[in-house]
């Protein structure tokens, strides 16, 4: 009852935060598909290539967060605020987007690919037509773990100025209001939630559907 | 027309030689069956002639063109390929996979869907049943016929086939090696066929190429191969029925003898007398209702003497009804019945047409008859 009460009294400031959250996420999703999802295509084609890169994405996956985001705050060029936020979410959706795009085309059937070539198809033509539909169930796995994920993250960015819902967690922990805790962790899990079920929904109809018959 | 080069590959990190200095050719329309054992460079050589992997020394020459010459997409675009996983697209339906070289080819769509059709009938497939179904959807012995739908579709003079009935059972197999020799007979493409299995390679090709650790050991007709073998590794992978092996390369009707007379049931006390007449040694005694009951051969005749008891005559006769068989069945089959049936003589038939004899005499004789007599 507390909570509701807690919610009706602070709308304002709690959907302003949650604004905040949300276009955060957002903003770094979508840098991050743009930049990691060629990448993982590109190291398909060189092994060397792809053992640098993937060492280096899990190198950097296994910084803490608070301490990336603390680093990010000492470079002049990015400083508090929304562009270090954003470098290190990037930097965090590395490791599970370029994997998962990486096996994802790796593991397709090999003999399909022997096929496909052996009937003239061009490499970038077994890769558009062939290998990145085979690999969408992978990628999308992958897709989803970086939503959540990010979503979680981007709630430490308010120890660098970030005005979202880690803000109401963070004064809740000083302040010890749990209301104010246990809100602004919901908020999060609600936005968590809906992303994953909406990016679940898209990967149904995306997910060829050859693929999807075979499984049943 | 194939024409291989003193043709070698060596692969990197690897001193010995997978393909050593092989040269051959395979002629326009024939199917060429490519057969050894495992590593022996059989595959390699397939691969090689749609440059699949790159050879390391010598020209391959397909209708006199050197291959390096193409670039090896387009290559590829005009040599059908079936290779033993089949790797059709799982995410594609089978019109569509059929679909893909032409595709390539840039045909229009109604032509792409006509020709989908035709292959599909060709190979059995209800088009409109099967048209939309995906891969998954298949039996295994469909989902190689659609394979080889798919490396004929823009009817490439030449197709390669990389063991391409190994993973289906040997039922299906049968049937699909059948369906092949049925198809081929009409397309007369050239082919190169990669198996390890020797019946299989002698059931198929009209030249065998055996292959051992990257060399050409023997490269000739079945008849040839089982007949004069060249050396013991030849004789050692054909194995030890290699007679009964001649005979698995003719049918009945290549050996059965045509003189043959019949006779009612009645008048089987004068059939020694008829069959003189006719200069048959064999003759067929029919029932009341016109169909084979048995026989009689001239053998029966000289053990028991011209006169002998009707009695007699009939408890052969009846001894001998199930002893037929069809003109289409190979010599070997044929033998195998006689060993069954614990017989010298079988009758010959077309459906239900007597057309002749075969006795154990007439295999023998086939099976040592070398080549060429």
């Amino acid at each position: 009852m507390e909570y509701i009460i807690y919610i009706q009294r602070n709308t304002e400031l709690i959907m302003e935060y949650a604004q905040n959250h949300f276009a955060l996420v957002l903003t770094a999703i979508i840098i991050s598909l743009v930049l990691w999802v060629p990448v993982g295509v590109l190291i398909t084609k060189n092994e060397k290539w792809a053992s640098r890169v993937l060492n280096i994405a899990n190198t950097i996956f296994c910084i803490p967060s608070l301490s990336l985001f603390a680093v990010m705050v000492t470079i002049p060029a990015l400083g508090l605020g929304r562009r270090s936020a954003l470098v290190a979410l990037v930097l965090y959706a590395m490791m599970p987007l370029v994997r998962n795009v990486y096996q994802g085309v790796k593991g397709v059937d090999k003999s399909v690919i022997e096929a496909a070539k052996g009937m003239g198809m061009s490499s970038w033509r077994i890769l558009w037509e062939i290998q990145l539909p085979l690999a969408t169930p992978v990628i999308f796995a992958g897709f989803r773990i970086t939503v959540v994920m990010t979503t979680g993250i981007a709630a430490i960015a308010t120890y660098i100025g970030e005005r979202n819902l880690g803000r109401l967690i963070a004064e809740g922990l000083t302040r010890f209001n749990v209301e104010m805790i246990i809100v602004g962790a919901l908020f999060i899990a609600i936005i968590a939630i809906g992303l994953d079920s909406l990016l679940g929904y898209i990967e149904k109809r995306i997910v060829p559907r050859g693929l999807r018959t075979g499984r049943s | 027309m194939i024409e291989l080069r003193e043709v070698s590959k060596v692969y990197p990190g690897q001193s010995a030689p997978a393909v050593d200095n092989l040269s051959m050719t395979v002629e326009k329309g024939e199917t060429c069956v490519l057969v050894g054992p495992s590593g022996c460079g059989k595959s390699t050589t397939l691969r090689m002639i749609n440059r699949m992997i790159d050879t390391t020394a010598g020209t391959i020459l397909i209708d006199g063109k050197d291959i390096r010459q193409s670039d090896p997409d387009k290559l590829r675009m005009d040599i059908g390929y079936v290779i033993q996983q089949i790797g059709l697209l799982p995410h594609r339906s089978v019109a569509e996979n059929i679909a893909i070289v032409p595709r390539l080819h840039g045909w229009p769509k109604d032509r792409i869907k006509k020709r989908v059709d035709e292959l599909l009938t060709l190979i059995g497939l209800d088009p409109e049943e099967s048209r939309h179904k995906f891969p998954s959807q298949l039996s295994g012995g469909q989902m190689q016929r659609v394979g080889v739908a798919r490396a004929m579709a823009v009817d490439p003079p030449i197709m390669l086939m990389d063991e391409p009935f190994g993973a289906v059972d040997p039922i299906a197999r049968n049937h699909l090696q059948d369906e092949f020799l049925r198809l081929q007979k009409e397309m007369k493409k050239t082919i190169c066929f990669v198996t390890h299995d020797i019946n299989e390679a002698i059931k198929m090709g009209d030249r065998i190429a055996i292959f051992s650790a990257g060399q050409l050991v023997q490269y000739g007709t079945p008849q040839e191969i089982l007949s004069k073998p060249t050396n013991d590794f030849v004789k050692d992978f054909i194995g030890l029925d290699r007679v009964v092996k001649i005979l698995s390369l003719f049918h009945v009707k290549d050996v059965a003898r045509r003189t043959i007379c019949t006779a009612g049931e009645s008048e089987l006390p004068n059939v020694a007398g008829k069959m003189r007449d006719l200069g048959a040694d064999t003759c067929f005694v029919l029932d009341n209702g016109g169909r084979a009951a048995g026989f009689i051969t001239w053998e029966d005749i000289a053990k028991h003497g011209d006169s002998a008891a009707s009695e007699t005559m009939q408890q052969i006769v009846a001894g001998r009804k199930k002893a037929f068989v069809q003109e289409l069945v190979l010599l070997r089959d044929a033998l195998s019945l006689m060993l069954e049936l614990d017989t010298e003589h079988l009758g010959v038939m077309d459906g239900n047409r007597i057309t002749g004899a075969i006795s154990l005499r007439d295999i023998r004789k086939h099976a040592s008859k070398k080549e060429g007599e």
